[in-house]
Order: C-alpha cells, then structure tokens, then sequence
C-alpha cells in the first residue's frame, strides 16, 4: 500500500448500548482484513484498550469516521459524544440507540428515581439490605472515585451533537456497513448531510413479498403466539401488528422473514416525524367497530401500546417522555 | 420562512372581542415578530372597509401571507379568501385565529383571554408561513336532481326543480305520494283540507315530463360527488330480482325530505295505549275524521273526549325537545269534535300551550272561547287514566294533578287522544349513511349550520327539508323544500362547481403499498395501482377529509393545506409563544 493514499482513521464507540452493534462490526468477519487494509482503527473499546486521555490528546478532526452506537443517558455518553464530535470529521449515529434513543430510550417513561428503586430496591434479584445507591462521588481513604452522573433523559446522539449520518437498525445490518464503508473509501461522493444511510428511502412493506389485499379492517388483534400464521399473508390482515407500515426498508425485512412481525427498530422513513404516532393513529383508523365501547374492546387487546409503538423510538418522538 | 411577507389583521367584532381580548396588545405583539410586514386592529374586518383595507395593503406592501384573527373559520374563511383573490394573492395564502368563539366568547379573564389570542395568532402565524399556493378545480354541474321523499317537502322541491326544466328523480318508498300529510284531514290554523293541499300537487307531480317517480322504491347506493353523484334505485315491490333491474341514475344533487313518524304511544305505560281500547293516537282520529265518524270502540258517539298533549315530546325519558305541531293540532280536534258533535265536552290536557306560528295565537284564542276546558299539568308529573266503574257514566277518569289551581282534578272521558310527537325515522341512519350526512342524537339530520346553512349539510351537493331536520309544521316544510330546490337550481345555472383545492395525494415516491388506506376513504376515491404497487387517490372524488392522511403510516398521503408540517408548525405555536 506504500505510495498510495493515506489510510483512514476509524473510530467505534459505544455509549448506552448493549453492546450488539459492536458485534454487528465484528461481523465483518473476514472482510475485517479488507477494512484493516484500507482503515486504521485507531479507538474501539470492545476490541482494543485505548482510553480516552488518547482520544483527547488526538487533534481535533484526526478521525476520519466515528461510527458511535448507542444512546446519551450520562455524563460519560455526553462527555464522549462531544469528544469524539470533535475528533471527528464524520459522525455517523449507528444502530438505533444512537439514530433515536432505542431500547434504553424506553426509560424515558420513568423519572431516574424510579428507575433506581427498580433496581436497587425492588427488582426481584436484588438483595441490598443497606439500600445503597449509587452516588456520583464517594470518599474513600485512598481519595474520591466517581462515576458518571446519571441523568433523567436518555437522548440520541442528534439531540446531544451534531451528526452527519445515520445508519439504522439494531443493530444495523452489517452488509449495509460495508457498502458504506466501502463508498467512503472509494471516495464516492457522499450524500448530504443529515442522511440516513444504509437503508432504503420507503418502508419494509416495499420490500416485503407477504400478500397485501386491501382487507385490513380489523375487530381482533392478535400477539404472534396467539395465531398460526398462515406465513404467506400481510402480518396485518393476520390481526398482528407489524411495525413495517411505518419503519424504514433496508434490513431485507430479515424478522418478517423469519415469521416475526416488524418491531420497527429501522425507524422512521422518510417524511416521518414520529413512527409511534403514525402506526397509533394508522392502527385506530382501521379498526371495525364504530361504538366507542367495541373500539375500547379491541384496543385492550394491544398490549403495551407505548413499547410497542415506541419501542426504538421515545426519545426523538413528540412525546419524549414522561412528564417530570 | 424566507421571503415571507405577512399581514396580520385583529379583529375587534365590535366589542365581541376588544371587550374580553385586549386587540392592541396583540397587535403590539405580533408586530414585532419576523416576517410580519404589518399588523393592524379594525372594527369589523369582514365589513366592506375592513376587507379593501386588507386588499389596499396587499397591493401596497406585496403581502404574500395574512392572517385574520377573527371569528370561526366557518363564519368568514370565505370572505376572507375572496379579498386575498381580490387582491391578486392565492386564496389560500390565508390563515385565520378564531379570537372569538375559541377564546373571547368563552373566557371572562382580558388578561388570560389576550394571552390566549397571542397564543391563537402566532400559531397561525407559524403556520401561514408553510401555507402554499392551491388552485380549485372546476367540474361539471349535472343538471339532474334526485329527490328521496314523497311528502309535501319532497314533491314541493322536486317540482320547483322539474318546472325549471330539469329532470328530476322522485323516489318515494310507499306505493303512494303524500306522505305523512295524507294521513290528515284538515290543517291548523286556517282548517284547509290537507286532501285539497295534496291533490294539486300530487297531480302536477304526476304531470310534470320532467318529474320521473319511483313509488315502491329506496335509494341504496349513491356514489360521486357533487355536480357528479350515481345513484341506485331498487324497487321494494316484492317481484322477483331478474324482473326488478335497479336504476341506476346521474345526478349533481340531491334533496332528502324523508319525514318522520308518530311516537309509538305505547312506549308511556301508564297511558293505556294498546290496553285501553278508547285511548287512541292523534293520527287514529285524524282517520276517524277522515272517515266522517268520530266514535268509540264500541261505535257510540263519545260525550267526554281528553286531548293529552306532548306525548313523547318534552320529557326526559322520551325526546327533550317540542314537537311543535300538536298544540295546534290538539286545538284543530276539538275544533273538529265539536263541529261533528257540539254536544260533547272536551278538556285539552297540556303542559304549556305552543302556539308560536302565524295564526296560532288567534287560533288559541277561538278554541278557548268554544268552550274547551284546559287543564295544566307538570312536566313529569303524567295525568293518570283509569278505567272508569259502571256508576261513573264514562268509559274512563284521567286524574290531572292541576298546576294552575293546585289541584287534583278527575275528568271523565270516553275517548282519549293521545298527541302523539314526532321522532326522526327507524331508517334514517340508514339514509344518513348513503347520502353521508350526520345525525344528531335524537335521530335528526344535521344541517351545514343551524342558523345560516339550515338546508345544507357538510356533503356537498345534499340538501335536507322538511321534518326529517327536525319536527316543523307545514309551512316550514315548504319553505326548506324551495329554499334547497332554490340552492340548487342557483348551481345548475351556473353549469360548473368549483371544488375546494383541499383534497388528499399520495406521494409516489414514499407509498409503499401497505394499503392500510384501501378501505378507509368514506368517498371511495382511492384506488390501488395494481401495476404500481401503489395507492392512488381520484382527487376528483376526495373531499379532503383527512382519513387517509392520518391512517397512512408512512407519510405517503399528504391532505392538501393540512400537512403534517403546516399542523405541527401551528402545534409549536401554541406551545412556544415568544
């Protein structure tokens, strides 16, 4: 490679995140080689032991891409979020978490009180008869440790920095990183700022080859286990929810596939502001019933409206959160 | 927005608004918003000044935004729209804040009330801002006309239309005309034979080349809209299907004058009605009338008659409201009794006399010098009817707990009459759902606005008269059937329809073909491109309702002045007010 261009600087990070968009990386798999010969990695947490002085010590716009995964939920998230914003000439929001808050985003319908009594008091695995908690500073004879301080919010990576791409999914699909990958290496042009790449512009229905007729009217609705799915017609018609209505293609609608209805963690395609409100106000405006009393009947049956409608997408929603 | 250039104009209706909304502060307010080129606070800004101050100050400041805050959209969005083309500015560059229904109507607090219309106006403003140039489209008005009735509206607004020239399509579902009138004899106040009323109507119906009836029939499909609607008529006749084709007919609008039917008497217990053979409806002794003999059960002629009002009406276990017509029918019967038997006694049992028409009054006044006797009871308070005993000499006592004198009173009667109300039809839902009209909760068919718009109603092109609206008497009736056969022949005349530029596209490049849609649009205008994968919306056919915008998942179907970004933009108004 001597006398060819320079190699480019990749960092991955990961903030509130369970760690799966990291692996989804990782899945590269052999092509690793490909993308070790045309990038350097120069942070990774998951597979290397740099540590963040040597990020702050780098010059500003040293790393040519970040693919930051996650959401910002404290003071350590935030702290890396701006760092790395810094350090890097393109942001890319990868996975969910970090393109709408995801799964860790849910918390967003409990204040951090709660959330804590949860889980240091109450779950049922917990056994803390000093009801400790954890505190942001705490002395100690050898001095003060610390730890990030937790916030109420769990926020995107957009809501805290500015980004420049987006790829979704969780995690996102790890062909889809290599396409990109390999347009930013080829130095192909690079669409406008703000975009969501990796993904396709309409929504998994485009995509999906289940039968669609125009019978979505519907009196019943039904969890997958509840229904022998016939594996051929629209989830819909079946009385499951299927979040691909209002969720961006570009998985290769890898759960429908697999006879599982959408849970739409690709977000929003284009044009839409709010999926969760979208597929709320799709789904009441097909149900076939017309007393308020019978609509009520049909409704019980979603169970967890809000996880489910919201469940990749609280954070960046009208609603946001629970009111404090 | 760049390059906008709004005006905003604050309405004081007189001191509708400037007494409880402090307009100047508003003004102030707004002013010093960007984008807003000028502000202004005026008397009556529908007036004509107020309007060619809007029109001078487009021209003179090349305004291309404004917003009116003022009264409903309802009352004035028209008059509005028409300075904005006056002025040579799209129509719907228009946005206005209801300041006064919505805010200075229902609030008591100024200060309160101007932090709202602050609120109201810079929504509209954020709003305006995202509006976008739409033009109307222009259909052809079909001169034909279908009208569902037979009655005295029906035949009233079906030859009003046939005599200008146009076809008309009378669809009446007894095998004969007449409705509800030909069950009556004579009409209160003037006593006119309702058969002499009739008859020269049903005859000039039968007459009229241009008038095609369909007795026996019911409408039951009607599709289109207006200037453009099919409908189907079937016969009710009984024969069999291949024999009994259904017509199909074009039409541009339709009159809907379905009547109403007689409380069913026996809903009220303890009336007796069904069980107590002398206890009959008014409808059952018009027949009598109509017959020539007034008699009991048992063929005698009745000595003692009571007349019980409000049968039905006025109550609140039946229908709350009047049925306007049976005080003075009640008034007419013992005009009627009388005349047949000037013997007989009659004691009009009422809650309050109504007698609110022309002539009522003076009515009232004779039959209360012919020597009937009134007594009053309380609403609620029911007059009881027992069978009478051998030694009574009567067939019945009705015991009144008498309001006037406080006292109970026990009056004989041989023959009861029962005024019986009106209530709206058993199949008017139905009727409702093919023409697309709403009902009010008693059953009623809801007109456009109850004091401006009495015949229209929010679907275009249907018109309602007579006592499928509310109860009325006959006079109204025939005014509402000429008032609708009058809107219309305005429209055939003008031999096109412009069509609000309000209606409902799908966006082909985010259409994913879930066809969640497919089945939603009240107006069938959305049709699947099978081709495509797609949706596609006959923007001909939608009326901009917005269903299908708020069932489409992914954004694809847009309404047409109500984006998502002009709805959320007025949302972010209201919520962060500098």
């Amino acid at each position: 490679m001597e006398g060819s261009k320079p190699k480019l600087k990749l960092a991955v990070y990961w903030a509130a995140a369970c760690g799966g968009c990291c692996v989804s990386v990782l899945d590269v798999h052999e092509k690793l080689f490909d993308v070790v010969a045309a990038a350097d990695l120069v942070f990774w947490p998951i597979a290397f032991d740099i540590k963040y002085r040597d990020v702050e010590e780098m010059p500003d716009q040293n790393i040519d891409v970040t693919l930051f995964n996650g959401a910002v939920r404290n003071s350590e998230n935030e702290h890396m979020a701006k760092l790395l914003r810094k350090k890097s000439k393109i942001l890319v929001a990868y996975g969910s978490c970090s393109h709408l808050g995801g799964i860790p985003g849910l918390a967003n319908f409990s204040t951090k009180e709660e959330l804590f009594r949860r889980v240091y008091s109450e779950s049922e695995s917990t056994v803390n008869p000093d009801n400790v908690n954890p505190l942001p500073e705490f002395e100690v004879k050898e001095g003060v440790l610390s730890l990030p301080d937790f916030y109420n919010d769990v926020r995107s990576l957009t809501q805290v920095v500015e980004v420049d791409y987006f790829i979704p999914g969780c995690p996102p699909q790890t062909e889809r990183l290599l396409e990109v990958f390999t347009a930013i290496v080829s130095g192909a042009e690079l669409p406008p700022k703000g975009s969501v790449i990796g993904a396709g512009t309409k929504t998994q229905c485009d995509d999906c080859i289940r039968k669609k007729t125009e019978n979505k009217r519907i009196k019943k609705f039904y969890r997958p286990w509840e229904i022998q799915d016939d594996g051929v017609s629209c989830f819909m018609e079946q009385g499951v929810i299927c979040m691909g209505p209002a969720t961006r293609e570009g998985c290769g609608y890898r759960c429908i596939k697999g006879n599982a209805p959408c849970r739409g963690c690709y977000g929003p395609p284009t044009g839409v502001i709010d999926p969760g409100a979208k597929m709320m106000s799709s789904i009441a405006s097909i149900i076939d019933e017309k007393e308020p009393e019978e609509i009520s009947r049909v409704l019980e049956d979603v169970v967890d409206p809000a996880g489910l409608f919201y469940r990749f997408s609280l954070p960046v929603s009208l609603i946001r959160r629970k009111l404090i | 927005m760049k390059n906008c250039r709004i005006g905003v104009y604050v309405c004081m209706c007189g001191t509708n608004i400037a007494k409880i909304v402090d307009v100047e502060a508003v003004v102030k307010f707004v002013s010093e918003l960007p984008n807003v080129v000028l502000a202004k606070t005026y008397k009556y800004m529908c007036s004509n000044p107020g309007q060619e101050m809007i029109v001078q100050d487009i021209k003179d400041n090349q305004l291309n935004r404004v917003v009116v805050a003022a009264c409903s959209p309802n009352m004035h969005e028209r008059t509005f729209r028409n300075a904005l083309r006056a002025a040579g500015l799209n129509q719907y560059l228009l946005e206005m804040a209801n300041i006064r229904e919505q805010c200075s109507w229902v609030h008591t607090d100024i200060k309160e009330a101007t932090e709202k219309a602050r609120a109201l106006v810079y929504a509209a403003i954020c709003r305006v801002e995202l509006h976008e140039e739409l033009e109307s489209m222009s259909v052809d008005m079909c001169p034909n006309v279908l009208v569902i009735g037979g009655g005295i509206a029906g035949m009233t607004a079906a030859l009003e239309i046939a005599d200008a020239g146009n076809n008309v399509y009378l669809v009446e579902k007894n095998d004969h005309l007449g409705g509800n009138l030909a069950r009556v004899d004579l009409t209160a106040p003037y006593l006119y034979s309702a058969r002499d009323l009739l008859t020269e109507k049903i005859t000039r119906t039968n007459n009229n080349k241009k008038l095609h009836i369909y007795l026996q029939s019911k409408v039951t499909n009607l599709t289109g809209y207006i200037g453009n609607f099919k409908a189907t008529i079937n016969s009710l006749n009984g024969k069999p299907p291949e024999k009994n084709k259904p017509a199909e007919v074009e039409i541009g609008n339709v009159v809907v004058c379905t009547g109403y039917k007689e409380f069913d008497a026996s809903r009220i217990v303890h009336y007796g009605y069904g069980k107590l053979p002398n206890v009959i409806t008014s409808f059952e002794l018009e027949k009598m009338i109509r017959a020539g003999r007034i008699v009991t059960k048992e063929g005698k002629i009745p000595r003692h008659v009571a007349i019980i009002h409000c049968v039905g009406s006025r109550s609140q276990e039946f229908h709350t409201y009047c049925s306007r017509v049976c005080c003075m029918t009640a008034l007419k019967y013992a005009h009627e009794i009388k005349s047949a038997n000037p013997e007989c006694y009659i004691s009009d049992v009422y809650i309050d006399m109504h007698a609110f028409g022309k002539g009522h009054e003076d009515f009232y006044c004779r039959s209360s010098e012919a020597k009937t006797l009134f007594l009053m009871y309380e609403k609620g308070d029911r007059p009881v009817i027992h069978k009478a005993t051998s030694k009574d000499n009567c067939e019945m006592l009705i015991e009144v707990n008498e309001k006037l004198s406080g006292e109970v009173i026990e009056i004989p009667a041989d023959l009861v009459i029962l005024m019986v109300g009106m209530e709206a039809r058993e199949d008017s839902h139905e009727v409702a759902r093919i023409v697309n009209i709403s009902q009010d909760k008693e059953g009623w068919f809801i007109e456009s606005h109850p004091k401006l718009e009495p015949v229209a109603t929010t679907t275009d092109g249907i018109f309602i008269a007579g006592t499928c609206v509310a109860p009325k008497d006959i006079p109204d009736s025939v005014a509402q059937a000429r008032a609708a056969a009058a809107r219309i022949l305005a429209r055939i005349a003008k031999e096109k329809i412009e069509v609000d530029a309000l209606y409902s596209e799908v966006n082909e490049n985010l259409c994913s073909g879930c066809r969640l849609c497919n089945q939603l649009c009240p107006y069938s205008a959305i049709e699947f491109l099978e081709d495509k994968k797609q949706s596609h919306i006959i923007s001909a056919l939608c009326k901009g309702c917005g269903v299908c915008v708020a069932a489409c998942p992914s954004s694809a179907i847009n309404g047409r002045h109500f984006t998502d970004q002009q709805v959320l933009a007025q949302v972010d108004g209201l919520f962060v007010i500098p």
